[in-house]
Parts: structure tokens; C-alpha cells; sequence
């Protein structure tokens, strides 16, 4: 079901963070129903030696050895998240992003194959209600765009008036489209199919219908449509 | 008698609080009684969770299933936004602050808040702000989310003027919630019980002190970042349109003030559920003082994790982790809150009551809504999560599971304390099961719609979202239809159910010494604290287990107890008289021929104005007299007169205030790749003349109260005039600098970002100088009629506190603006 390098990555550690927190509440839960079991009121029973009454302060009590062991075993498991989540976020959102290899399989970009060069980013821009998707030499497309498979894919994202969020659905990356901004987003697409490429923020009426496609496409394919439009 | 002059006594009679109204009328909109005024905050606030909730579940009718047209794209996102602003600002802190007005006070033993006046106007501030909310969809209510992301907020995107309502009731309920936040914290600081030292104050005072702070230091920046988006609407200039400003800047004094106000929603939860666990429980709370450290750690924390709303906002892999690990860290406190709750539980003594079961239930909601957000404290899974379904489920977890939730238990929990009889606990329990079922349904679906935007109004049947939406709805219908119970319970029960008598479920803390209603005086004598705990009643003999005193003669009809004691008109015609001002500047006509803002309303500016004026003088001539007890608990302000420590506190939030405004002034300037050259614009001469003639009137405003200490009159006239010169020469310069600028023409208040900083922020100061030479006139009247100079000078010494400030702040902004 792997359908881009970022969907593996976020599906991992997605799965990491929902173990413990199944571990997590399972005990939370199963603690507290015991307890409310075990400890309910019955009429036999009397009140315990230091209730509360109206009159006095109640005495105070607890051990700081109890809170610095919870504290303790939060931290470790916390501390797990954070390292995973970082050693995600550092291959997901690197201040450099990799090399883009798109362009590769089209002759005009052999040189940049050989040389092992990037080849250019793509540029992506919302509008009030639309994306538009701007390859190289100005060749721009509304609400779609098409890549080969199994390359990487490099988009910066940005916006002609108001906030837009750009997110490539299947994919689960997204950035903000901020005008005056570029922010970088990458990706390689393992599976050929369209995807859904939606706006994930509020930018008036008509941002129900902010959707675009992203079409990955067997190299073939992409070069085939790549060189009969000029 | 003397003792009871702290609920405050209006000696003067005044025709329009007697006679138009009836008493029982008039009970309610002239009062100034701690506990008159908590019923009404309840009240209102429930009342705005009815509207926001049926906002909210024609929402959820919308969704049930794809392609669904219910409502319009417009109507909906209307909803959404309105929705979001309701249940947090009218709903969330205004029911919490019910309790807290109600509650409080008995709690720590003082028989009203510091200033019972403006604690009315707060209220009516708080009233009148919503109002204006609901007016809004009348002029097409704000359409773009609570948070308000610029620059859609700019007038050519949003042009309709109902976002401009929608601003002025933020501002209104900003100022409600200010004007409480210095008055509750001078309440607890100063008018403890003797004897209630701090560690012996209930969890519930210790939640709404930490979340009066937040308040105190969220709020402003707030206000600051709404006035910017006003003036940017209303006189066309560009903070939040601009691409050197815009969207990050209102990013970061939003959620500067946003996150803070996440828990400043839910801490006074915390507190009810920390008051409600051990009466149910028959045993203390288990390590309570690490229960309240543990506030005071997330409150500080709070501060520093606004970022991680801005994960993808492009601001760095550096920042972003940064942000993570505190938000992450901000887990640990909330963890050590939850484990002190249920050791609370080993060997106890458990009631299913009510009010243990929605303060358990609370706790468990809050279980899943804190391990999720988690999730989105991680910059890896967010990227994924921004923005969708599972944010929502998340933070309704937090927001309806632990605060509403927790606050219901509150609500179970004091209703005999606030109208003396028993609800119905088997319909309360069948309120709890289908409210806890429901909610469940409602939104953990959500968690797994994990793909799905939120605030979309429809979608394709082809994203598979629809059963899960359907569910979701369904569990809105069962929540919503739950809270039918719970009004017809309460609506029915304090009318016709069993008395309740003063303390039916045998709690601890000081409000169930007392007769159930409260009596309007409170205490009799107000109590203390022994040093080994117990409770004492003055001199007077307290009953049998703990209960107060109450004289039964004094109760009821007797004119010095009754409910119609210390009223107050002007408080409801204040509030009224900005609800005006602002509605005035709010609505109008777009101006032309390039509609890029719109004119204000005069006629209504100018009504607003005149009755402000008029509410002002009434005010300030009524005689409205609070006496301070002697002998109260008041560490660490001994030394601190209340009204001396509430400016502190005032000018502790303009501090922020300012800071926001200068902040917003660099981060535009930062952002700019030009920059006007040092002296190109303004004149340093200017500059230095000006900081040179405010900084005289320090020196005069000292000499006024040198002058008041040792009583010479003529010296405090001298010295206030001087002040009042100085304050108009400053004015005058600053009034030619304008002007000069204004008629080069290239330097209007929108011809660009260096402009609107300096006219914005320059302005703002120059209305705070206004003020202050008001108040010098008002000062000198009294002066004049023989005030101040017989030891009674504190006025003196408060304005001048006030002046000194406004001064400091001129000398940070005469280097900003003139020298760099």
C-alpha cells in the first residue's frame, strides 16, 4: 500500500506514537475503572480516617517519590517520541531538500542526469479558489500536474493573496501558501495513480471546492506527455 | 456595621435606580453582588452554549453525508467561525467565571470581590460583546475561522462589515476580561480570610489565579493584534495585508495568545474537578500541591509553544524542534495532574454522584485528548495532521470532554450551594451516561478521519469520509439531546426540588458553612483560619460541623442584608455606551472610490461618546464606598492598598500590550527590505523636545503628590496644571509633526509600513497621554472642591503611577522611531 516515500514515513511513525499510546491509556483506564470498582461506596462501609470535613483544612498528603516516578517514565517515553519524530522530520523536512530527479528520463535534461545535478523545482501557487502548477519555461497547469514514478519531486509552494495550505492527500505532506513566502516540500511517488491535492485552510467561499490532482505516471508515459506539449 | 460596608452601599438615592425598575428588576441589572453577578455569568454563558451548540449541529447536519447542501459554502463557514468564537470566548471562561464569581469569594473567606463595580461592568461588557457577535450575522458574520488568518482578513477579501462587529465584540470582551482578571487577582491577593494562607486555598481559587495570569499576560497581546486588524480595515493600511507583515505576523501574536488561552479555558475545569474528586472520594486530594505546581509550570510553559500552530508556516527545522520538545515537555505537568487524581482514588470512599460521575468522566476524556495531542506536538506527524478532522476530535476532547465536562460537574456540584434545593440525580446520571456515550460518538470518529480538511463544508462521495461523518453526527444529535436533561432538570429543580440545606454532600471547603442560597451579606463576621487548620466565625459561636454563624433575623427582608444593597446603574450603561461606540465604528459604508476600508458610523460613535461621558461622571460622583478589612491574609502584597496593586496590575497587561505593538513594529521592519533613513522623516529635534517635555511632567506629576503629602493645596494645583501643560505641549508637537507629515502627502497613515507603525504606535501612546490629562482634569476638580490634601492624596499617587508609565513607554519608543 506504499504510495510515496513520505506516506511510509508517516505511517511508521504514526504507528509508534499509537502503540504507547494504547499502552498508555489501556493502563490509565484499566486503573481507574479498578479503582471506582474496587472503592465505590457501600453502605457498610465508612468514610476513610482523613476525610475531608467542613470545619479544618484538610491535612495534605502525597509522595514527591510518586510524582518523580511518573514524571520519570513520562519522560523516557516521551523522550522516544521526540528522537522518532525527529529522525522523521529531518529526512521529511530537511533545510536542503535532495535532489530532484524528475526530469531525468527527458532528453533535454541529460546533462543534468550525467552531472547528477537537481533538476528544477516546481513551482506551485494558490489563488482564491485554485492551484496553479508551473514547470520549466513557464509551462503552467491549473489544478493538476504529472510526474514520473519513482522519482524525486521537489514543489515550492507559495500564494497570490490570502493563506492557502497545500496538501497532497495519500501522500500526508503539506505546507502553508503564505504570499511573500516559498516553503519547500518533497516526495517520491512509489505507485502510479492520481492523488488528491487539497486546501487545508480556510481561505473564503469557495475553498470547499480548492482541489487539484497530481497524476504520477510510468516514465514513459510522463515523457510522452511531457514532450508533446511545448 | 462597619463590617458589612464591603458589599458596598450606595448612600445616595438616585431616581432611575428607584423608580423605573422594579426591585426585581432591578436586582438583577443594577447589582453589584458577587453572587448575583456569577448567576448571571452562568446564565448568559449557558445560554450561549445552546446558540453555539445549534451553530454546531446544523454543522454536523451538513456533513452527515456527501454532497450534502444543508447549508451554503458561505453559511457554513459563518458557522464555523462563529461557532469556534461562541464556545470559546462566551461560553468556555464566561461559565467558568460563574463559579468563580460565586464561589471565590466564599471559598477564601472575603465577602465580595475587590471591586464589586467593576466586577458588574465586566459582566455587562461580557453581555454586550455577545450581543454584538450574534448582530454580526446581520452585517454577514465573520467567514474565515476563529483564528482569523490574515491577510483574508483584509478589507479586499473580506469587505463585508461583519467582520469588523465580529472584531469590536473581541475588543468589548477583551476589556470584560481584563477589568476581571485585575479584580479577581486583587481579590485573591489582597482579601483572604486571615488565616487562609495561599497552600491553604482549595485547588479551585489556586486554577482560576493561574488562569487569571495567562489572562492577564495572553490577553493583551490579543487586544493589540485585533486593534492592528481594526485599523488595517478601518484607515486601509496594510500590518496583516502586507507580504513584510501579513500572515506570520498574526501567526505569532495570535497563537502567543492562543495557546496560553487553550488552557486558560481549561484550568478553572481542573479546579472544579479538583474540588469535586475528594468531596466524592471522602479523601484529600492526592498530592495537591504538586497538583498546583504542576499549573503553575504549564501555565509558564504555555508561553513558549505557540510555534508548534505554526509547524508549517515555513519557519525553520531548527524552531520547529524547538517547539516540539515544549510542547512534548508541556505534557508533563498535565501528567502529574491526572496521576494525583486517581491515587485520589485508592482507598477512598467513592459516590457516584452527579457531579463525581462528569469529573471522572472529564478525567478520562481528558486521557485521550492529551495523548493526542501529542501527535500534533510532533513537527513530523503534524505536517500530515495539520488541519484535519484529527485536530478537531483533539481538541473537542480537550474543550468539550475535559472543560465543558468538568464544569457541568461544577454545575451539579454548587447547584444547591446557589439556589437551595436538589436536582433530580437519577435524570443527572442519565444526563452523564448519554452525554458520555454520545460525546464518544461524536468525535472519536473524527480521530480517524485523520485525511479529512476540517472547516470544509461538503465533500465527494468517492473520499470515503461519509460513514464516519454519519456516525459522528449521530453522536451530535445524542450529546446535544443529553443537554436537554440537564436544563430541564436544573429549570425544574430550582423551582420545585427538595431543599438542600447547607452542605449535602458533606464538602470541606468554606462555601458550605454557609446557609444555601448564600445570604446576600455572606459571613456574618468573616471567618479565620486557625493555625491547626479549623475554621472560626468572629467572636460569634459557629454551629455544630463547621458551620457559620448567620444571624436569621438579618436574613431576608432586613434592609442591611438584602440582595438590593450597593446597586449600581452605571456599570450596565458603560458597558452599554461602548457596545455603541463600537457598533458605531464598526458598521458603515465602505469608503470610495477604492473601497480598501470603510467609514464609520458617526452618529452612533457620537452617542456611545456622550452616554460613556455621562456613565463616567455618574461613576465617579456616586458614593460607592468598599471598605478594606484589616487582619486579612494578603502575602505578598502587606504593604499594597487593592486599588494601588490592581494598577500595578493593569499595567502589567499594558506592558504586554505595548510589547506586542513594538514587537509587531520590528518584526514589519525586519521583514522590509527599505527602510526610511534615520531623520529622513521625523525631525530627531522633534523627538528630543517631546521626550524632553514628558519626561518634565514626570517630574511635575511628583511634585503633585510631594505637594498632596505634606497638604498644600496650591502646590498640587501647581503641579497638576504643569502636568496637564506638559501633557498638551507634547500633544501639540506631536499634532505639527502629523500634520507636516501629513500634508508631504507621501506620508499618510497608509502610504506604507514605516507610516503605519509610526502612526499606529505613536498614536496609540498619544491616546494613553489623553487620558492621563483627563484624568488630571478630574483630579483638579477635586482638587479645587478640597480633596487630596488631608491625607486622602492615594488618587494622586495612582495617576501618577499611570503617567510614569505612559512616559517609560515614550522613551522606548523615541530611540525605536527617531534614532534608529
Amino acid at each position: 500500500m506504499a504510495v510515496s516515500n513520505t506516506q511510509v514515513i508517516f505511517d511508521n511513525l504514526y504507528g509508534i506514537f499509537t502503540y504507547l499510546a494504547i499502552i498508555v491509556g489501556v493502563i490509565v483506564f484499566a486503573l481507574m475503572a479498578y479503582l471506582i470498582i474496587r472503592y465505590r461506596a457501600k453502605n457498610s462501609s465508612s468514610d476513610p480516617e482523613d476525610t475531608p470535613r467542613l470545619g479544618r483544612i484538610p491535612t495534605s498528603r502525597g509522595h514527591g517519590r510518586n510524582v518523580l516516578i511518573t514524571v520519570t517514565l513520562s519522560t523516557f517515553l516521551l523522550a522516544i517520541l521526540i528522537i522518532t519524530s525527529f529522525a522523521a522530520v529531518d529526512t521529511l523536512f530537511p533545510n536542503n531538500p535532495p535532489n530532484a530527479t524528475w526530469c531525468y528520463s527527458i532528453a533535454a535534461y541529460n546533462q543534468t542526469q550525467a552531472t547528477g545535478q537537481s533538476c528544477p523545482r516546481l513551482d506551485v501557487t494558490g489563488h482564491q479558489f485554485y492551484w496553479v502548477f508551473t514547470y520549466p519555461g513557464a509551462r503552467s497547469y491549473t489544478n493538476f500536474f504529472r510526474v514520473p514514478v519513482n522519482t524525486t519531486v521537489v514543489l515550492d509552494v507559495t500564494s497570490a493573496d490570502v493563506f492557502h495550505d497545500f496538501g497532497i492527500i495519500q501522500f500526508k505532506i503539506k505546507t502553508d501558501a503564505i504570499k511573500g513566502r516559498t516553503n519547500t516540500i518533497w516526495f517520491i511517488p512509489y505507485k502510479t495513480a492520481n492523488y488528491t491535492i487539497q486546501c487545508f485552510e480556510l481561505c473564503g467561499t469557495g475553498h470547499v471546492g480548492m482541489i487539484a490532482t497530481l497524476n504520477v505516471m510510468n516514465v514513459t508515459a510522463f515523457q510522452n506527455w511531457y514532450g508533446s506539449e511545448k | 456595621m462597619s463590617q458589612l460596608s464591603r458589599i458596598g452601599t450606595v448612600v445616595k438615592s438616585d431616581p432611575m435606580s428607584q423608580d423605573i425598575f422594579p426591585p426585581r428588576v432591578k436586582r438583577w441589572l443594577f447589582t453589584t453582588n458577587h453572587k448575583e453577578v456569577g448567576i448571571l455569568y452562568l446564565v448568559t454563558s449557558l445560554f450561549f452554549f445552546v446558540a453555539a451548540g445549534l451553530l454546531a449541529l446544523t454543522m454536523r447536519t451538513q456533513l452527515s453525508v456527501p454532497n450534502n447542501n444543508v447549508l451554503t459554502e458561505t453559511l457554513y463557514n459563518q458557522f464555523v467561525t462563529v461557532h469556534g468564537l461562541l464556545m470559546i470566548f462566551w461560553v468556555l471562561s464566561p461559565f467558568a467565571f460563574g463559579f468563580a464569581n460565586y464561589i471565590l469569594p466564599l471559598q477564601i473567606g472575603a465577602r465580595d470581590l475587590a471591586f464589586p463595580r467593576l466586577n458588574a461592568m465586566s459582566y455587562w461588557f461580557y453581555l454586550f460583546s455577545g450581543v454584538a457577535i450574534i448582530m454580526s450575522f446581520i452585517f454577514g458574520a465573520p467567514d474565515l475561522g476563529w483564528t482569523l488568518y490574515s491577510p483574508q482578513t483584509a478589507f479586499q477579501f473580506t469587505p463585508t462589515i461583519g467582520l469588523n462587529v465580529g472584531a469590536a465584540a473581541l475588543i468589548l470582551i477583551t476589556v470584560s476580561i481584563t477589568m476581571s482578571s485585575v479584580n479577581f487577582l486583587v481579590t485573591m491577593f489582597k482579601m483572604r480570610a486571615p488565616g487562609m494562607k495561599l497552600r491553604n486555598m482549595p485547588v479551585f481559587p489556586w486554577a482560576i489565579l493561574v488562569t487569571i495570569f495567562m489572562m492577564l499576560y495572553a490577553f493583551p497581546s490579543f487586544l493589540a493584534a485585533v486593534l492592528l486588524l481594526y485599523v488595517d480595515r478601518a484607515f486601509g493600511t496594510f500590518y496583516f495585508s502586507s507580504i513584510q507583515g501579513g500572515a506570520l505576523l498574526w501567526d505569532n501574536v495570535f497563537w502567543f495568545f492562543g495557546h496560553p488561552e487553550v488552557y486558560i479555558v481549561l484550568f478553572p475545569a481542573i479546579g472544579v474537578i479538583a474540588d469535586v474528586i475528594p468531596t466524592f472520594t471522602r479523601r484529600p486530594l492526592y498530592g495537591s500541591k504538586y497538583v498546583i505546581g504542576s499549573m503553575i509550570a504549564a501555565a509558564v510553559i504555555s508561553f513558549i509553544v505557540w510555534g508548534h500552530h505554526m509547524f508549517v508556516t515555513g519557519i525553520g527545522l531548527t524552531s520547529t524542534k524547538l517547539y516540539t520538545v515544549t510542547t512534548i515537555a508541556v505534557s508533563l505537568p498535565f501528567d502529574v495532574m491526572v496521576i494525583a487524581m486517581i491515587e485520589t482514588l485508592i482507598k477512598a470512599r467513592i459516590k457516584l454522584k452527579a457531579a463525581a460521575l462528569f469529573a471522572l468522566g472529564a478525567i478520562a476524556l481528558f486521557v485521550i485528548g492529551g495523548i493526542t495531542g501529542v501527535y500534533l506536538a510532533s513537527v513530523a506527524l503534524d505536517h500530515a495532521l495539520r488541519g484535519t478532522y484529527f485536530v478537531v476530535a483533539h481538541f473537542h476532547y480537550i474543550m468539550v470532554g475535559a472543560s465543558i465536562m468538568g464544569l457541568i460537574a461544577g454545575l451539579y456540584y454548587w447547584f444547591p450551594k446557589l439556589t437551595g434545593r436538589m436536582y433530580n440525580e437519577t435524570v443527572a446520571k442519565i444526563h452523564f451516561v448519554v452525554s458520555f456515550i454520545g460525546f464518544n460518538i461524536l468525535y472519536f470518529p473524527m480521530f480517524l478521519l485523520l485525511d479529512m480538511p476540517r472547516r470544509i463544508q461538503t465533500y465527494a462521495p468517492d473520499t470515503g469520509w461519509g460513514p464516519l461523518n454519519s456516525l459522528a453526527t449521530i453522536g451530535g444529535f445524542i450529546f446535544g439531546g443529553a443537554q436537554v436533561l440537564l436544563f430541564l432538570n436544573l429549570f425544574l429543580s430550582q423551582r420545585r426540588g427538595p431543599p438542600s440545606g447547607p452542605n449535602p454532600w458533606d464538602g470541606w471547603t468554606l462555601e458550605w458553612s454557609l446557609p444555601s442560597p448564600v445570604p446576600a451579606h455572606d459571613f456574618d463576621t468573616i471567618p479565620s483560619i486557625a493555625e491547626d487548620g479549623t475554621y472560626r466565625f468572629g467572636n460569634g459561636p459557629g454551629y455544630p460541623n463547621g458551620l457559620a454563624h448567620i444571624d436569621d433575623s438579618k436574613v431576608g427582608n432586613g434592609l442591611a442584608y438584602s440582595h438590593l444593597e450597593g446597586m449600581s446603574p452605571w456599570p450596565l450603561v458603560m458597558a452599554f455606551a461602548a457596545f455603541l461606540f463600537f457598533l458605531g465604528l464598526s458598521i458603515g459604508q465602505p469608503s470610495s472610490p477604492t473601497p480598501v476600508s470603510y467609514k464609520p458610523f458617526w452618529p452612533l460613535i457620537a452617542d456611545g461618546t456622550i452616554l460613556g461621558v455621562i456613565s463616567l461622571y455618574g461613576y465617579s460622583r456616586e458614593r460607592f464606598s468598599v471598605h478594606e478589612e484589616s487582619h486579612v491574609e494578603s502575602w505578598p502584597f502587606r504593604e499594597v492598598p487593592n486599588v494601588k496593586l490592581g494598577i500595578w496590575t493593569f499595567l502589567g497587561a499594558e506592558v504586554i500590550f505595548f510589547g506586542v505593538l513594538i514587537g509587531a513594529y520590528f518584526f514589519v521592519r525586519t521583514n522590509s527590505a527599505t527602510w526610511p533613513a534615520v531623520g529622513e522623516l521625523f525631525s530627531i529635534r522633534n523627538g528630543f523636545a517631546m521626550t524632553l517635555v514628558l519626561l518634565t511632567s514626570s517630574l511635575t506629576a511628583i511634585m503633585a503628590l510631594a505637594s498632596a503629602k505634606i497638604g498644600s493645596r496650591n502646590g498640587l494645583i501647581a503641579g497638576l496644571l504643569a502636568t496637564f501643560g506638559l501633557g498638551a505641549s507634547f500633544l501639540y508637537i506631536k499634532a505639527t509633526e502629523w500634520i507636516e507629515l501629513g500634508t508631504h502627502g507621501v506620508f499618510l497613515v497608509a502610504s506604507g509600513l514605516p507610516a503605519t507603525s509610526y502612526f499606529i504606535t505613536t498614536g496609540t501612546h498619544g491616546v494613553h497621554v489623553v487620558a492621563g490629562m483627563c484624568m488630571t482634569v478630574y483630579l483638579l476638580a477635586n482638587t479645587l472642591k478640597g480633596r487630596y490634601t488631608k491625607g486622602d492624596h492615594d488618587a494622586i499617587e495612582h495617576f501618577g503611577l499611570y503617567w510614569h508609565f505612559v512616559d517609560i513607554v515614550w522613551v522606548f519608543l523615541f530611540p525605536l522611531f527617531y534614532l534608529i
